[in-house]
């Protein structure tokens, strides 16, 4: 068992070190997603100057657009990660012609999938970090953070969203086209989950839309963990969360390995 | 197939070679049947079966292009199993049997035809797989190359190292110089299976013949190329006289035919030689017999 477990974080590992070796070789990409942080960045604090600071940014205490956008910009990328690294890792795999040579190996497709989210999470993370960075020097305030309460809906964060990438990489490998998943939950994020504006002003009925979907408790709770807030006090989105993660998971990885046995019996894995 | 045999798998394209070897590496699931290796179900135990089994598609999509040939090696070692100081012995020993260990530190769209072909057998080597399945491995390969190719799964991969290869081929001449048993495909259904010899000798068909003349004309060409049967006519200058190499539908009285109309207006037959069969001509044989 204890094997088993050491060979797939071994070959967790060596994915890591091939995906990170592969964007490595695409400088340029760095110097522009660097730019495009810090453009992104530099414009919520243009906006921050022409929005008051209101409660409506704090869950109750006030605070200041700038500190509440840059936070839940800087965190929706991990969502991002979550849908796009799963369902490029199985398309990009399939058009490179590299996905039957890796499945001929003793490798399970779940696990060639899961590892691909090692290296985007990573290089979420350094976004995320770069994000925060840029919000420091603009003025973002770190000093009420609660660091475990952060951690723990940093996790959480991406184990509810990670079932959402699953399911879209078993549309890519079933239908082999791009799958919409991706692009509606990341739309759904701008627009419902309190990314740019609260939730609160959204109309009720869109409300339950906003309720629904794991990024809007992920995005609330790290909001709550800048500004001090206990994971007492977050405890309903902390069960939201937990709840999600356990019935998404293994409902995700069950469509992911129904596609997968339907693309072997019809010969059709590596088809792009 | 057995342990250590050098087993070719022979049909003309679309005839479910590939097929057959996704089939047993699992990348596909049969609709039907039952496949065996080393006694272990595909089906029921596919990991099982891919820890001794390698396909090596030499297909050069298959590799990362942007990293080198080293780094390659790398992942798909971790993926079968390997790690840390066996992992580099392993790609040394590998690259070094498939004549790469100074360009492996090129990256992949550097290499040539032929480099891609050889680290795609290097690959499937890394896990020191029982049954080795090579999908036409000369292929896009210069005739060196190719030759180079051919001898080292004769010579090291089945010789030295004992292994057990599955080669699909659209090449006759590679089956039939590397193959100890040779199955032949159509549409998808086993139409032939033994050694070479045995196919040859087995198959009926057409055969050929050198009749050597005293002396050809016009007429006798003409008479000649009327004969029923004929499939095929060659004339080529012989030290004594001249030859007439000719390829007959199986038929025996074809040659009786051709006898009568070779030696009317008192033409002399020297001799009349039967040719060995052609691979080309034995595999066209049993194409055309199988059952539709």
């Amino acid at each position: 068992m204890n094997s088993t477990i050491a060979t797939a974080a071994r070959k967790v590992s060596a994915t890591f070190l091939r995906d990170a070796r592969l964007m490595l070789s695409y400088r340029l990409m760095f110097l522009l997603e660097a730019f495009a942080i810090v453009a992104s960045v530099a414009g919520l604090w243009f906006i921050s100057k022409i929005v008051p600071a209101s409660a409506a940014f704090g869950g109750g205490h006030v605070s200041t657009y700038f500190d509440y956008a840059v936070v839940n910009v800087a965190f929706v990328t991990l969502q991002t990660a979550a849908l796009q690294s799963f369902e490029s890792s199985i398309r990009n795999e399939q058009v490179f012609g590299t996905l039957e040579a890796i499945l001929s190996t003793p490798t399970r497709v779940s696990l060639v999938v899961l590892a691909a989210g090692a290296w985007a999470f990573t290089f979420a993370f350094i976004q995320v970090a770069m994000y925060l960075a840029m919000g420091g020097l603009f003025g973002l305030h770190f000093s009420h953070i609660n660091l475990v309460a952060l951690a723990v809906f940093l996790i959480l964060a991406i184990t509810a969203t990670v079932p959402l990438g699953v399911i879209s990489a078993a549309a890519v490998v079933r239908f082999k086209q791009g799958s919409p998943t991706g692009f509606i939950f990341n739309r759904a994020a701008t627009l419902l989950a309190g990314v740019l504006f609260p939730v609160s002003l959204l109309p009720a009925w869109l409300q339950v839309f906003s309720w629904a979907l794991p990024i809007t408790h992920a995005l609330s709770g790290i909001r709550g963990a800048f500004r001090g807030a206990t994971l007492g006090e977050m405890s309903y989105d902390v069960l939201w969360l937990g709840a999600a993660t356990i019935v998404l998971m293994p409902l995700a990885l069950l469509v992911f390995r129904a596609a997968v046995a339907r693309a072997r019996f019809d010969g059709t894995l590596g088809q792009y | 197939m057995r342990r250590g045999e050098l087993f070719g798998l022979l049909g003309a394209n679309g005839a479910g070679k590939s097929t057959i070897l996704r089939l047993i590496a699992g990348l596909v699931i049969a609709d039907s049947g039952t496949i065996r290796v080393d006694g272990i179900d595909v089906r029921s135990a596919p990991l099982a079966v891919r820890r001794k089994v390698a396909l090596c598609a030499t297909d050069e999509r298959s590799f990362y292009y942007r990293l080198s040939g080293r780094r390659n090696l790398e992942y798909f070692g971790a993926l079968v199993g390997l790690h840390g100081q066996r992992l580099r012995e392993r790609i040394a020993f590998v690259a070094g049997l498939v004549d790469l260990t100074g360009d492996l530190d090129r990256r992949f769209d550097a290499f040539s035809s032929g480099m891609k072909q050889r680290l795609g057998i290097a690959r499937g080597l890394l896990g020191d797989p029982e049954l080795l399945i090579l999908d036409e491995p000369t292929r896009a390969v210069d005739p060196v190359h190719a030759a180079s190719i051919r001898a080292f799964v004769r010579d090291e991969l089945v010789g030295r190292q004992g292994k057990t290869v599955l080669l699909a081929t659209n090449t006759l001449d590679e089956a039939w110089e590397l193959c100890e048993q040779i199955a032949v495909l159509r549409r998808g259904r086993l139409v032939a299976i033994g050694a070479p010899d045995a196919l040859a000798a087995g198959a009926g068909g057409p055969v050929r013949y050198a009749i050597t003349v005293d002396r050809t004309d016009a007429d006798l060409i003409a008479r000649t190329r009327a004969v029923p049967g004929l499939l095929e006519l060659e004339v080529a200058s012989d030290g004594d006289g001249m030859q007439l190499n000719v390829r007959l539908d199986g038929e025996p009285r074809a040659l009786t035919e051709l006898l009568r109309a070779v030696s009317a207006n008192g033409v002399c037959v020297s001799s009349i030689r039967p040719q060995e069969r052609r691979p080309a001509d034995v595999f066209a044989d049993l194409i055309a017999e199988a059952p539709k």
